[in-house]
Order: C-alpha cells, then sequence, then structure tokens
C-alpha cells in the first residue's frame, strides 16, 4: 500500500512538473490541448522513474541475503516519507481545488502565494522526505535506493525544463532565424 | 537603494530594440551605449544581462534580440494568464462599453490596446468574448515590429477576430474610442507622462483604461520573488522586477490625467482587493468623457466600490 501510495504521488508529481515546465513557452489563448499534452509527458517521465525504481528495488531485494528484514526496512523508510511528501501534495492540490472558486482575486492568490511557493519548494521537499525516510533505516542497501530515487526524482523536472526549452528554442527559431 | 531598484533608469527592453517613431524603421542599437547606460547606475545584473547579447561588430544582432524579446513576451503572456488578466480587463471594459451605449451611441467602438506586445489582452478579448454581438473591433497596437508580427501570427493560428497594428495608438489614422494598455503607463515619466495623456484628448475618445503594477513597500520584494520563480531570462527578470519600481503612484497618476486631459473625469479604479486594505498587484488609471459620469454608476454596480475618487 505505501508503494503504490508512493507511485501516485510520483506520477502526480511528475504530471504537475510537465506543466509547470510548459508554463510561459506557449502564447496561443487556448492551451488547454497544449498542457494536457505537456502533462502527459509529465506523467511518462514519473512512469519511466517509477519503472526504473521497481527494477532497482526488486534488484535490491533479490541480491540480499537479508530479504525479510530489508523488506521491513524499506518498508519503513517508504511510510517516513509520506510523512513529508502527502502534507505537501495536500497543500499542492487544495490550492488547485481553491481556483475553482470563480473569483480572479482568489485565483492570483493562490498563484502568487502559494502555488508559487510551493514549486520553489519542492526539490527541498524532495530531499527533507527522503532523507526524513532513509535517515534512521538499517540496511545500506535502503539508504542508496533511495538516495538513488532522489537522483531520479529530481533529474525528472530537469529533463522535462530541458525538453521543453529546446522545443521552445526551435519554435522561436523558425519565426525569428538563427 | 538596491542599484537594480532605482527608478529613474530605463528598462533593458527599452533600450535593446529602438525604432524611428516616424517612419517606424528599426534603428542599429550600439551594444556599448546599452552598457553605458546602466554603467551610469552601476547595475551590475544589467550589465552582466546586457553583456551577454551577441552583437556584431558592436551592434546588437537583431535578430538575437526578437528571439529574446518573443521569448519574454511569451513569459510575460504567462503572469498575465496566472492573474487573469483578460478577465479583470472585460470586467471593467464590458461596463464601460455599456455606459457608452446608454448614451445612445450606436456606431462600432474601437478599443485600441496600447503598446500590446504580442497582443495578449487583444486576443484574449477576441477568444472569449463575442465581440460583433457587442459592437466593438479590438485593435492591438505597438511600435515594435517584431512583436506586432507575433501577435498577428498568434491571432491567426487561433482564427481570432481582431486586428495588430505598428504604428502610433494615438495618430488621426488609428485613434480610438475606447484606450487600454497594461504595464505600458510606467515607460512614461514626467512630462512625457502628461503628453502621453494628453493625446487621449482626441474627438472620438469616450474612456481609457490604463493598467499597470500598484507601487507599495512590499512591491519590489514582492515582483522579486514573484519573478524569479516564474520567469527564465535574465532580462525578464530584471525587467519584470525593474516595472513594479517604477510604477507610478495612484496620486502621480491621476494629478498627470487630471491636468492633462481635463475634459475626462479621471480615477484610479481596483486599488484594493475587496473592501480590504489589502492592494491589488494592478491598479488602473480610469478615465472617462464627463458627459458620462452620471451613467457611470449605474453601469458599475456593485463594482463601483473598486473606484477611487472621479473626477
Amino acid at each position: 500500500m505505501t508503494l503504490f501510495v508512493l507511485y501516485v504521488l510520483a506520477l502526480l508529481d511528475g504530471l504537475l512538473c510537465g506543466a509547470r515546465v510548459s508554463m510561459g513557452r506557449c502564447a496561443v489563448i487556448a492551451k488547454r490541448a497544449y498542457y494536457i499534452r505537456a502533462q502527459l509527458r509529465g506523467v511518462i517521465g514519473a512512469q519511466i522513474i517509477s519503472t526504473i525504481s521497481l527494477v532497482a528495488l526488486i534488484l535490491v531485494a533479490l541480491l540480499s541475503a537479508r530479504r525479510a528484514a530489508l523488506h521491513i526496512d524499506l518498508e519503513a523508510a517508504a511510510e517516513r516519507m509520506l510523512w513529508v511528501f502527502i502534507p505537501y501534495a495536500i497543500l499542492v492540490v487544495g490550492n488547485i481545488l481553491l481556483r475553482l472558486i470563480p473569483s480572479t482575486d482568489i485565483r492570483s492568490a493562490t498563484s502568487v502565494m502559494m502555488l508559487g511557493p510551493l514549486t520553489a519548494i519542492r526539490p527541498l521537499i524532495m530531499i527533507v522526505g527522503v532523507s526524513y525516510g532513509i535517515w534512521s533505516s538499517k540496511f545500506w542497501e535502503t539508504r542508496l535506493l533511495g538516495l538513488f530515487v532522489l537522483s531520479l526524482m529530481l533529474g525528472l523536472e530537469f529533463a522535462l525544463n530541458r525538453l521543453a526549452a529546446n522545443q521552445q528554442s526551435r519554435e522561436i527559431a523558425l519565426l525569428v532565424g538563427n | 537603494m538596491l542599484a537594480v531598484w532605482n527608478p529613474d533608469q530605463p528598462e533593458i527592453t527599452d533600450l535593446i530594440i529602438q525604432y524611428d517613431p516616424k517612419t517606424l524603421e528599426r534603428l542599429p542599437v550600439r551594444k556599448s551605449d546599452v552598457l553605458d547606460v546602466f554603467a551610469g547606475f552601476g547595475n551590475r545584473k544589467a550589465l552582466r544581462a546586457v553583456a551577454a547579447l551577441p552583437d556584431h561588430q558592436g551592434l546588437l544582432d537583431n535578430r538575437a534580440i526578437d528571439r529574446i524579446l518573443i521569448s519574454t513576451h511569451w513569459e510575460m503572456q504567462r503572469l498575465a494568464e496566472e492573474f487573469y488578466h483578460g478577465h479583470r480587463v472585460w470586467d471593467l471594459l464590458r461596463r464601460v462599453v455599456a455606459t457608452v451605449r446608454a448614451t445612445g451611441y450606436r456606431d462600432k467602438l474601437r478599443v485600441i490596446d496600447v503598446g500590446c506586445g504580442i497582443g495578449y489582452t487583444t486576443r484574449w478579448l477576441a477568444a472569449h468574448i463575442p465581440l460583433q454581438k457587442h459592437g466593438i473591433d479590438v485593435v492591438g497596437m505597438d511600435l515594435n515590429s517584431t512583436l506586432i508580427r507575433e501577435a498577428t501570427r498568434l491571432a491567426a493560428a487561433e482564427h481570432l477576430n481582431c486586428q495588430f497594428v505598428q504604428g502610433d495608438a494615438f495618430s488621426r489614422e488609428h485613434s480610438g474610442h475606447i484606450y487600454l494598455s497594461t504595464g505600458v503607463i510606467h515607460h512614461f515619466r514626467g512630462e512625457s507622462l502628461r503628453e502621453f495623456l494628453r493625446r487621449h484628448e482626441q474627438p472620438d475618445t469616450f474612456a481609457f483604461l490604463h493598467y499597470d503594477f500598484q507601487p507599495s513597500v512590499l512591491a519590489p520584494f514582492g515582483s522579486w520573488f514573484f519573478h524569479y520563480l516564474r520567469m527564465r531570462t535574465a532580462i525578464a527578470r530584471h525587467d519584470g522586477v525593474l516595472s513594479a519600481v517604477r510604477a507610478h503612484r495612484a496620486n502621480t497618476l491621476v494629478d498627470a490625467a487630471r491636468s492633462a486631459v481635463p475634459a475626462f473625469a479621471s480615477g484610479i479604479y481596483g486599488a484594493k482587493i475587496w473592501k480590504t486594505p489589502a492592494p491589488r498587484v494592478f491598479h488602473t488609471l480610469f478615465g472617462v468623457r464627463r458627459p458620462l459620469l452620471d451613467e457611470l454608476p449605474r453601469q458599475l454596480g456593485i463594482r463601483i466600490v473598486r473606484l477611487g475618487e472621479l473626477r
């Protein structure tokens, strides 16, 4: 169950990363299709990361001589991570839901005062969440896996951002020339 | 005061692209001239951003500048989207249009978006509002040919019923019934602010709505934080913060409008959030012909609380 919740959070993170890196890079007015494509890219990226993480997890478990104890240790680390990731996810999703209120002032305020800062602290949340999870784990395998997954999570936004930046550069070069 | 927050200096984008105001021909810009301006203000951030711009034999590379301008304006559009700027403009514009209609004016109303850039407001209106039904033509105008080209391309891509023109919005040929702008008015300082407003005094013009950052003690900090998070290019970050610093106070705008165009009753619209003391990020210099003053409160309805003293 814990792994499944982490997986869902990873997909949500990918979706939001995809949206975030695409913002400000398309100037048409009706952008629904553009954002859906961007979010899909994010979800696919998160899915790839989740798959790689799962493969790594299985490999570590298979190669470990103390499989049962490692399983308990990994489960406990993942549970601790949720103590950081779930409140963060609730804050982000809560602010997105607030934007359903049809008030331009409330919508602007959630954007400027909440979603902006929450976006900014995402890498920090990732580091704090994973560190808190693996801090008191007993096995080096758990710590190594945690750090591996952290590097993938941090790399996701970077990779999506590079992808979106390259696409934008190509589009602008088509408009203006090199 | 931080050098980058000195309101007396121009923004980088004011200097790196220049047009002959008469012929609208693009003029070559010497990089060293731009650097000298910011060196004079000790603005190292601007110096770094300008130094990174490509040049050929000392002249800024036009294509590189165009690429930067377009990406910067795409990013700026994102800010307008986050602030629901289209909704805000229409919320007031529709009431001004209704006011004019209530006086019996039945012809098409020509709304000019002054200094429209890539025309976000104009295109938003064309995309969301049945302009034909309201009897409105929306025209985006700017002196910058690159931005007008991009605005035209974007409008065509979405089959929007609006027009973009490179030129002087206040010339006889292009004059409008209602003028609006966003983030433009702080570019006019001192006497040039009064001159800009004086040019609204045209026989056909009923009203003007100029949206700009609202200055406050916290505005530069908020703007810095917001632009740091949201903008990706050094020039956009620099100019975004400087715009908030250079924004005119309400009384500067209102005093200038009242002295420059006394035939219009002028005031500030939308300065505070609801009835709280909290300031909105943008406020609006609003002016209407005096004969419209009786009808305006009826059309504003409950929005009247957003309007400051109009005289």
